[in-house]
């Protein structure tokens, strides 16, 4: 009964979680909206664009029922740009994540997708995030990877190669992505030496963090279990020398 | 639906999320939090595994009327609904294995205090509690009552030590920031802080991580 699996997701979990993504497709027949649990499905009808789960458009593409648009980050150029951005512009940190989603609210301002206007919005608010952030759409920025890039561009090639335009070399230009980023990757352990007890990894991707999950989080655990009694007697001394600072001025007090 | 809620749905004004999104979304997080966390989190009290069971519940009658009309074009949508029906399940089914995996692991630590306790449900209450029972009658049985009687306990904290083995809330985790919010964190050598940014992806450790994920700042991935 009770899952096996160690803690943390495994790759097969975090390529669940990409499917949920919304891509967008072109129909090419018509389909009337569907009930289903996470909501209706749009009215398919060719050839409006129209925006569903990933699953749901593999399964379409499956049965050619609808072609796939291959999002603005896929292409040639943008991926170009990205390999740029992390060999020459930034060697050490991953590239940054796209930035939220705008909407226009029909009144001439944007917002975040799917946030209240209230800016200190109350703590119940739920906030969006990957995969039900719009990232993988037809608007979705060029030039940003979003969290699931690499599930959802491997699942793109390996069942809609024909809908991205020149895949042969998107594949080439992913695989270079993707060794400078595992690169990095292993290398972000490095940064442990300071001891600081926070790590940013911004701009990393849900795979990356399954793949390497075992090891980084080994090594940040490890180094905190080989320090364990160095901590305690650094925190030890710090309270010794606050309760000193307060002892002095009991003392002082006593005097008078 | 009626002609308020059609209104409100093609108005751009509107930043509702549809609950159907919301649920899914508030469900993902609470299974991708309880894979990746080391100890127990509260079970969700704002009705909201109620409203998924409803909901599954409804669909699967739906699912049983359709089977009913062999009409090819709704086959169609039949399949859809299937599949759909089941990831949702896998979701549901998969956070509440993960939890039993917790429980078992550590059923002592968590029916030790109230606080502990009030994180399971009402069923993994029973199931802890009659668990535990089961096993402690199965060990006296077989060999505990051959011990002296003050060696029987199986919560014993004599010495300085516990028997209760508690799960290790240092473990490091990694979390995305939701908000713009600062971040504390204990290390080895030095403690560090940094302003964090929304979308942030940051290793910590989980008790530092806990105040942030409860108060919807940030998300355990």
């Amino acid at each position: 009964m009770a899952l096996p699996l160690p803690s943390g997701l495994v790759p097969t979990e975090v390529a669940f979680l990409c499917e949920m993504e919304m891509v967008t497709i072109v129909p090419r027949q018509r389909l009337e909206p569907i009930q289903l649990l996470s909501g209706e499905t749009p009215a398919l009808r060719p050839p409006h664009r129209a925006e569903v789960p990933l699953w749901l458009a593999l399964l379409l593409k499956k049965q050619r029922r609808a072609n796939i648009v291959a999002p603005p980050w896929l292409l040639v150029s943008s991926l170009q740009d990205l390999v740029h951005q992390e060999t020459n512009v930034d060697p050490e940190a991953f590239s940054p994540p796209p930035p939220p989603p705008m909407r226009s609210d029909g009144r001439g301002t944007a917002r975040p997708y799917g946030t209240h206007p209230d800016p200190d919005s109350k703590p119940g608010d739920l906030i969006l995030a990957p995969p039900f952030l719009p990232s993988c759409t037809q608007e979705a920025p060029s030039g940003y990877l979003p969290y699931h890039w690499l599930e959802m561009s491997e699942t793109l090639l390996a069942h809609a190669a024909d809908d991205i335009p020149n895949a042969p070399d998107v594949r080439a230009l992913l695989r270079d992505l993707q060794e400078v980023r595992a690169a990095k990757m292993r290398g972000s352990t490095r940064h442990l030496d300071g001891g600081g007890g926070v790590l940013n990894l911004r701009g990393v991707g849900a795979m990356e963090l399954a793949e390497s999950r075992g090891f980084v989080l080994g090594v940040v655990d490890g180094v905190r279990k080989i320090g364990a009694s160095m901590e305690a007697s650094r925190r030890e001394e710090e309270e010794e020398r606050a309760a000193a600072g307060g002892a002095d001025d009991s003392d002082e007090e006593m005097e008078f | 639906m009626d002609i308020d809620d059609i209104l409100r749905e093609v108005d751009p004004a509107s930043y509702a999320i549809p609950e159907g999104t919301r649920d899914l979304q508030a469900l993902t997080r609470a299974w991708v939090a309880e894979r990746s966390s080391p100890e127990l989190l509260n079970w969700p009290v704002d009705g909201l595994f109620e409203r998924i069971n409803e909901r599954i519940k409804q669909q699967i009658e739906k699912i049983e009327d359709m089977t009913g009309d062999m009409d090819p074009k709704t086959n169609f949508a039949l399949i859809v609904i299937q599949t759909e029906l089941e990831r949702y399940k896998f979701i549901v089914r998969s956070y509440l294995r993960a939890r039993i995996a917790k429980i078992d692991k550590h059923t002592l630590h968590y029916l030790s205090t109230p606080t502990l306790r009030a994180r399971l449900s009402e069923t993994e209450l029973a199931y802890a509690t009659r668990h535990q029972a089961l096993l402690h009658n199965h060990y006296l049985s077989s060999f505990l009552s051959s011990f002296p009687q003050t060696l029987q306990n199986l919560n014993d904290t004599a010495g300085n030590i516990s028997m209760i083995d508690t799960p290790d809330l240092d473990t490091a985790v990694f979390l995305r920031l939701l908000k713009d919010t600062l971040v504390e964190g204990r290390g080895t050598d030095t403690d560090g802080g940094m302003n964090g940014r929304y979308g942030d992806i940051v290793i910590l450790r989980w008790s530092d991580a806990k105040p942030l994920v409860d108060s919807a700042r940030a998300e355990v991935i």
